[in-house]
């Protein structure tokens, strides 16, 4: 027979998975409406957006019942606060992706810039840390922990690089400072995306090892 | 209709003013956590329930508790049909000198229950119902003495439950118990309110939190707040009960 707590702990660890996988879907749209894939009527966006909103919500109040009338500890305990974390993070992520949605539709010169600087190598990437990183939360896998702190690294350094070149291009041709500002802006909320993607895997980690590793380089973690 | 019904109760021990006006409804199937610092009447309230107190000398009540719409200060009333009702757990387990078996089968026969298999059946069946069964199950005819205090306190509920009552009172179930023992209790309350009404007076907190769907605040012989357990240990309204769940009581 599960304990109350323990009952209470599964319902939250479905509405994370739950609220997880909607924000990877929101992110998914995010990468198409960019790349100029055919993306979903932005009134279904909005209410995967409203769903996302309302489970944060049902966390941090589920959380709060079982701070006040449980008193969790241990394991318990660290997933608890965990689980406020994350939330928060994912409905970040959430957020993001929606004003992403927005910004892209404002952007002309989209293809020709996106296509020139490798833009798609980027979000693509950030798309992929965010199903690691749900992955990494449902299966409880610190061993994907690494590998989501190197894809953060690897998306913030090509993102950079790509800032760089969308400068140098509106500098050189003055059409392009309308939709290069905007695409920078885009390319800012991915790496956003994936920052708050990583510190769901910090969370992951903290559950696990009860050690906190926020504003640490992974090497470091251990 | 509530399940239990209390209005304007006042209760005295003597001179001693114990409750003062209490007014109290508790619905059907819900557990009621009674919670207030030593001798703020909460024990006493309880007992008012399945008139226990009744049993001491010089006490008096005033106001009115109605069990399912029925008045059971009543003249007419039947105390031990109401007892049969209201069953009630102690602070202690108080097995009787008996066999695991005979401590539930005791009371079926007392209340007139002569038929072997029936008696053989509601003993399992309530034994099951508090999660002992597989503890216990290859002892039934050893003495309920050599169970630990945890398994004594779950014989004790499955003795107030073979005879079927719809209320159940439990007065600090607990508080004798380790946390092993205390947690499956708690378990138990927590799956028992399917079927029954509870009332739990208890000192610990937490148990009040972790049990309970409503709680009452009890103080100097005052019902001080009554809400759901959520919100007296979230947002309670009253200064009084705050201090008392944050420990700054005093």
């Amino acid at each position: 027979m599960a304990s109350h707590l323990e009952t209470e702990l599964g319902k939250l660890r479905m509405i994370i998975i739950k609220i997880g996988s909607l924000a990877e879907s929101q992110v998914a749209e995010a990468v198409k409406a960019v790349l100029s894939e055919p993306v979903l009527e932005s009134k279904e966006v909005k209410k995967t957006e409203n769903k996302i909103d309302k489970l944060d919500v049902k966390i941090d109040d589920i959380c709060q019942s079982v701070f006040a009338l449980q008193q969790p500890v241990a394991s318990d305990l660290r997933f608890i606060i965990s689980a406020m974390q994350i939330s928060r993070e994912i409905e970040r992520i959430g957020d993001l992706s929606m004003s992403i949605i927005k910004l892209t539709k404002s952007i002309k010169e989209k293809h020709e810039l996106i296509s020139k600087f490798e833009i798609a190598d980027i979000v693509r990437g950030v798309e992929d840390i965010t199903i690691q990183t749900n992955a990494c939360f449902q299966n409880m896998d610190e061993t994907a922990i690494e590998e989501i702190f190197k894809l953060n690294r690897d998306i913030k350094s090509k993102s950079s690089d790509a800032i760089d070149n969308i400068i140098s291009e509106m500098k050189s041709n003055s059409k392009t400072v309308g939709s290069g500002t905007s695409l920078i802006i885009a390319l800012k909320h991915f790496e956003r995306i994936a920052d708050h993607s990583t510190n769901v895997a910090e969370s992951v980690y903290f559950m696990i090892n009860a050690k906190t590793i926020k504003h640490e380089k992974f090497s470091d973690k251990k | 209709m509530h399940k239990i019904e209390s209005n304007n109760v006042n209760f005295y021990y003597g001179e001693n003013h114990a409750l003062r006006d209490i007014s109290l409804s508790m619905k059907e199937n819900t557990v009621t956590a009674l919670i207030g610092p030593s001798g703020c009447g909460k024990s006493t309230y309880l007992r008012l329930l399945n008139r226990m107190n009744d049993l001491i000398d010089g006490t008096k009540m005033t106001g009115n508790i109605a069990i399912d719409g029925v008045d059971i200060y009543a003249k007419n009333t039947n105390v031990d049909n109401l007892r049969k009702n209201v069953g009630m757990v102690f602070q202690k387990p108080n097995p009787f000198p008996k066999t695991i078996f005979e401590n539930v089968a005791y009371g079926l026969r007392v209340n007139g229950i002569t038929d072997k298999n029936e008696i053989e059946e509601r003993v399992i069946t309530t034994i099951e119902q508090v999660a002992l069964w597989d503890e216990v199950k290859d002892k039934l005819k050893k003495s309920a003495f050599e169970l630990s205090g945890g398994q004594q306190q779950r014989l004790c509920i499955a003795r107030a439950l073979a005879i079927k009552p719809s209320i159940l009172l439990m007065d600090e179930p607990t508080s004798a118990l380790d946390p092993i023992s205390t947690s499956k209790i708690e378990e138990l309350i927590y799956e028992l309110k399917n079927k029954y009404t509870i009332v739990i007076v208890t000192h610990n907190m937490q148990q009040a939190g972790r049990v309970s769907d409503t709680t009452a605040f009890f103080y100097m012989g005052e019902l001080i707040e009554y809400d759901k357990t959520k919100t007296i240990f979230t947002k309670p309204a009253i200064k009084q009960t705050e201090d008392y769940i944050t420990g700054r009581f005093g």
